[in-house]
């Protein structure tokens, strides 16, 4: 006798996504947490006294059309309006500031290409174009090549085609063929100035192990910016753990159940039927569905189990490229405003900063994570929030040549702070505490395996129909009662929750 | 002096501009070749650099040239002759070496010598290869529709590939889409582990391209050149009787037979149009000959922004080909030997010289060439595959001795600074070195060598940015986007002015489709 219609493996935004929706819908929802803090990769965390961050995202926020849906804003999601100047910080000082505003961003990048400036509101009216194609292909269920041409399938391909079609025919084709392309290649189509390029081109590796010169990194730009809604990310006010606490109300409020420190051990497998989990406590619970929240490599072969599974979807699964190389150094300073103030540009706070200064110091960066390293000259995306300064840092890898990530970290946090003293003078003695997250930590404390923020890599062969692995993109699994709903099927990658909404629709 | 008695001119004696012009003397047609150096082949020749030595120029391997083109123009009768390189010899680095023979067991036997996994790996590894490469076939011989086209004609075309897609088994599908966008090194790696196995069968995925192995998409160009194929067969290589200049003779010999008149010498400026139509063309020297239609086998450069006025263009397709990404990656050195290079991983003269050999260690040794490229230098450890026609065909060099063709990968069209006599004899000196390290009899063994970057590629065969495929064989400049989207039909926006080159689809290597895609097209358009 199940007491459970549905269990969800994983309090990330994703099952929370899920299971809030499912509740509303009147199911009884179980969702099981490992942690003891909801929010999987979407959390706010405090390292100590005064050192509260987000610790692996530093903004984004959820589909709005989910925040409407589940009406988060009476649980307390506040989004912020404005989005953040993107400032490309260079060495010698003359900085490009992207500004949300397109004529302060015209203003600034015509000290370094007129055609570039006079190219920026056509190249906007594109990405919106891009986004809205992105947005719609996101909420579209990927079918089964080929047997996905059955009706209900069908409509929702043929509405994410027409969507397409009607940008008109330039457009469409500019998509198409932007998606293949590098980073490089993509804003080469746009821009002349190398600074320009290399600021926008950083979206396209941006928490992806690929260089600017790798194939596919086109589509990952687009991806991002989609996400994105822009250059800068638009952020929950309180940060990002507002966001999956918002939804943990949400569910609770529709009678859902969250059990967290409630880690699951193996999903019970009979024959290709799922019939419940058995957690680390030895508790079994059963239910009519799982869904599995959790990266398509840990659900399969962890907790599915490789004997419970056809030997060709093992060695897909085993295929699956996940290639953490993000790792993220918080520095907590004693004056934010000091730091700032003796900084090599004037930019009032907040805003993103990124140290992107060329196509090929980017490219560069990666060349460490291909021979698994880490990079002397990382690309970095930096955000401030109080006195926190948080560095995204590319790239690590999560596979080291030499040494280990229980050593390496240290590095990594010295790279990063002295690549941001050049740039912030003052910023190294204002240090006062500081928190490291390597890719091992991320495995490890956040349950992503070998690091992987998107579950995955996102690249040609691993996205749309190919994601997680060829022949399952639709959200089911060998397993009858078994579906995926984290970033590692399709829609997923970043913070926008579609995956989490679409295995809803499946399930119905 | 004007003349106007022709149907068709084709610019450019290169291999895919004789294939046009054969097939449209073949059809009755009276056609002329325009060919700006002393001899046909474009890049497809071989030239006695040194006397008694004959060098393949540039191209020195066979392998897509399309069955049906050998059989329509009748080429064995014209004297073409594919000789067999019966196997791939790797020199591990290690003092060992690891070897590819085109008889599977044989194959096999070698890599289970070094990896029992990898042995049988292979045995399913080659079955799926073969399947996927029969499955893509057919696209090579389907004119791209435009997908973004609501015409009559794109939509049949879309449906004709939709019927294509229905005959693959899901697996196939699943198999092609992946192929189509993996990096090679991730695909093989999926299978193999023994380094020098990876780094060689990656190697295929590289060629031409401006590419590293690790590089998503380049799975694809592992696969174009597994396609490979001689009369039909299968993942067969060959060596052509006189070297690749055979080829180009051979079909020339054809297009003669079929009545085409080939001029020598003679540089095309300029495209005549009228009325937005090509009627003929002029020539540096002063000539102007007119025709109903010109078929260009140039690159898409020079036959849109060079050949014609940009008037002509509309503004996207301009934009597209300067665009067009057509980086050349690799040179080629060609040596005169007193002697074979006597390798240490496997001493003496040997069946394996009748081979290829190919320095390629590993996927990362590949990997770092190419890291060398894309920042401006040439490989101070470079990719080379080498072959020895002489051994092959013993008529290339004279008596006792021989010549070794080496292809190398990186050489980077934009290096820095730009190329000079300096940079290019320090190029050869590093290939060298390199070999040196596998065959330490090599430097005394030179009798004399010519050094070819992709400055020399552009400088002699006319390719601009000296990509041996007339551009890259990226995602986006394949099938229907190759030249151009909307342009990728060999017609142009100027009637009676045709793409006839490997910069059409589907694209580069000895394969001769471009060129009777675009006779085809012609002869349609009732020329």
């Amino acid at each position: 006798m199940n007491i459970y219609d549905t269990i969800i493996i994983g309090a990330g935004h994703n099952g929370l996504v899920a299971a809030a929706y499912l509740a509303k819908q009147g199911k009884k929802v179980l969702v099981l947490e490992r942690r003891d803090i909801v929010g999987g990769q979407v959390v706010t965390e405090s390292f100590g006294d005064g050192f509260t961050v987000d610790s692996l995202h530093a903004g984004g926020t959820l589909r709005p059309d989910i925040i409407k849906d589940l009406n988060l804003a009476s649980f307390g999601l506040v989004v912020d309006s404005v989005r953040k100047p993107f400032i490309s910080l260079q060495p010698d000082s003359n900085h490009l500031v992207l500004d949300a505003n397109p004529a302060k961003a015209v203003e600034s990048i015509k000290r370094f290409s007129e055609k570039d400036a006079a190219n920026w509101i056509p190249f906007l009216n594109f990405m919106d174009k891009v986004t809205r194609f992105i947005h719609a292909a996101n909420e579209t269920i990927m079918p089964r090549l080929p047997k996905g041409f059955n009706f209900s399938e069908g409509v929702d391909l043929a509405k994410m085609g027409i969507n397409l079609r009607m940008m008109g025919g330039a457009d469409m084709m500019k998509i198409i063929r932007g998606i293949p392309m590098t980073a490089d290649e993509f804003v080469d189509e746009w821009f002349e100035s190398d600074v320009v390029k290399a600021a926008i081109a950083s979206l396209g590796i941006h928490g992806f192990t690929l260089g600017v010169f790798g194939a596919g990194t086109g589509y990952t730009l687009m991806h991002n910016w989609a996400n994105r809604g822009g250059l800068s990310n638009v952020s929950a006010q309180g940060g990002v753990g507002k966001i999956t606490e918002a939804l943990a109300s949400a569910v609770k409020s529709f009678s859902g159940e969250i059990r967290t420190g409630a880690e699951v051990k193996r999903i019970l497998v009979d024959t290709f039927t799922c019939k419940g989990v058995v957690l680390t406590n030895g508790e079994e619970i059963s239910a009519k569905n799982i869904i599995s929240a959790a990266d398509p490599k840990h659900t399969f072969l962890n907790l599915v189990g490789a004997v419970n599974l056809p030997p060709e979807l093992v060695w897909n699964v085993q295929s699956i490229k996940m290639r953490g190389s993000v790792a993220k150094v918080h520095l907590l300073v004693d004056n934010i405003d000091a730091v700032v103030a003796g900084a090599t540009h004037a930019s009032p706070l907040p805003a993103t900063f990124v140290i992107a200064p060329s196509i090929k110091y980017l490219e560069q960066a990666y060349d460490a994570a291909k021979y698994h390293s880490i990079s002397e000259k990382p690309y970095l995306e930096v955000t401030t929030s109080g006195n926190v300064v948080s560095v995204h840092f590319q790239f690590a890898a999560y596979k080291l040549k030499d040494g280990d990530w229980k050593t390496e970290g240290a590095k990594v946090e010295k790279v990063a702070i002295e690549t941001l003293a050049e740039y912030f003078p003052n910023l190294k003695s204002s240090i006062v505490n500081t928190k490291t997250i390597t890719p091992l930590d991320m495995e490890q404390t956040y349950g992503l395996t070998e690091g992987d923020l998107n579950h995955g890599q996102i690249m040609l062969d691993q996205f749309m129909f190919m994601r997680p692995i060829p022949g399952w993109s639709n959200h089911k699994t060998p397993i009858d009662n078994l579906y995926l709903c984290g970033s590692g099927v399709h829609g997923g990658g970043g913070i926008s929750g579609a995956s989490g909404w679409n295995v809803v629709k499946v399930l119905k | 002096m004007t003349q106007n008695n022709y149907d068709a001119i084709i610019i450019g004696g290169g291999h895919n501009g004789l294939v046009a012009a054969a097939y449209l003397a073949k059809a009755g047609r009276k056609v002329v070749v325009l060919e700006r150096r002393h001899m046909v082949g474009g890049a497809t020749i071989t030239e006695e650099i040194i006397p008694g030595f004959k060098f393949t120029e540039f191209s020195y391997v066979v392998s897509l040239l399309r069955p049906e083109i050998i059989r329509d123009l009748k080429l064995p009768q014209h004297g073409l002759k594919i000789l067999p390189l019966p196997s791939t010899f790797t020199p591990t680095g290690t003092g060992d070496y690891i070897a590819g023979w085109d008889d599977h067991d044989t194959t096999r036997r070698e890599i289970y010598r070094h990896s029992p996994k990898d042995a049988e790996a292979y045995d399913e590894y080659s079955r799926r290869m073969a399947r996927l490469a029969k499955a893509i076939k057919p696209i090579l011989s389907i004119l791209p529709p435009d997908p973004t086209s609501l015409h009559p004609k794109d939509l049949m075309g879309l449906m004709k590939l939709g019927q294509f897609a229905s005959t693959l088994t899901e697996k196939e599908l699943y198999g092609l889409a992946k192929i189509m966008t993996q990096s090679a090194a991730d695909m093989l790696e999926e299978w193999f582990e023994t380094p020098a196995l990876l780094g060689t069968k990656s190697a295929s995925g590289i060629i031409g391209t401006f590419l590293g192995p690790r590089s998503p998409s380049t799975a694809y160009v592992l696969l174009h050149h597994y396609m490979g194929e001689i009369d039909g067969a299968f993942r067969a290589w060959g060596f052509a009787k006189g070297g690749t200049g055979g080829i180009a003779e051979a079909i020339a010999s054809s297009a003669r037979a079929f009545g085409s008149e080939i001029r020598l010498n003679a540089t095309v400026k300029q495209v005549i149009v009228k009325g937005g139509r090509a009627v003929g063309v002029a020539l540096e020297n002063g000539d102007e000959i007119y025709a109903k239609a010109v078929l260009s086998s140039a690159d898409p450069f020079v036959t849109f922004l060079k050949l014609v006025e940009q008037k002509y263009l509309p503004e996207d397709l301009i934009h597209a080909i300067k665009k067009f990404r057509t980086r050349g990656s690799s040179g080629k050195v060609n040596i005169a030997l007193s002697e074979l290079p006597n390798f240490t991983a496997l001493p003496g003269e040997n069946i394996l010289h009748n081979g290829a050999v190919s320095i390629s260690p590993s996927i990362d040794y590949i990997e770092r060439a190419y890291d060398d490229a894309k920042y401006g230098r040439f490989a101070k450890e470079p990719y080379i595959d080498m072959i020895f026609p002489s051994k092959i065909d013993p008529d290339m060099a004279p008596p006792g001795k021989h010549v070794m063709s080496c292809f190398v990968q990186y050489a980077p069209y934009d290096i820095e600074g730009g190329w000079d006599d300096a940079k290019r004899e320090a190029f050869g000196e590093t290939v060298i070195s390199t070999i040196e390290k596998h065959a330490p009899n090599i430097r005394r063994a030179i009798i004399g060598k010519q050094v070819i970057t992709p400055v020399d590629i552009e400088r002699i065969a006319g390719i601009t940015g000296g990509n041996i495929f007339h551009g890259e064989l990226l995602l986006h400049q394949l099938f229907f986007m190759r030249p151009a989207t909307k342009w990728s039909g060999f017609r142009t926006p100027i009637d009676g002015y045709y793409l006839a080159g490997s910069g059409a689809h589907p694209g580069g290597g000895i394969m001769g489709s471009p060129g009777k895609f675009a006779a085809e097209l012609a002869l349609k358009d009732g020329i």
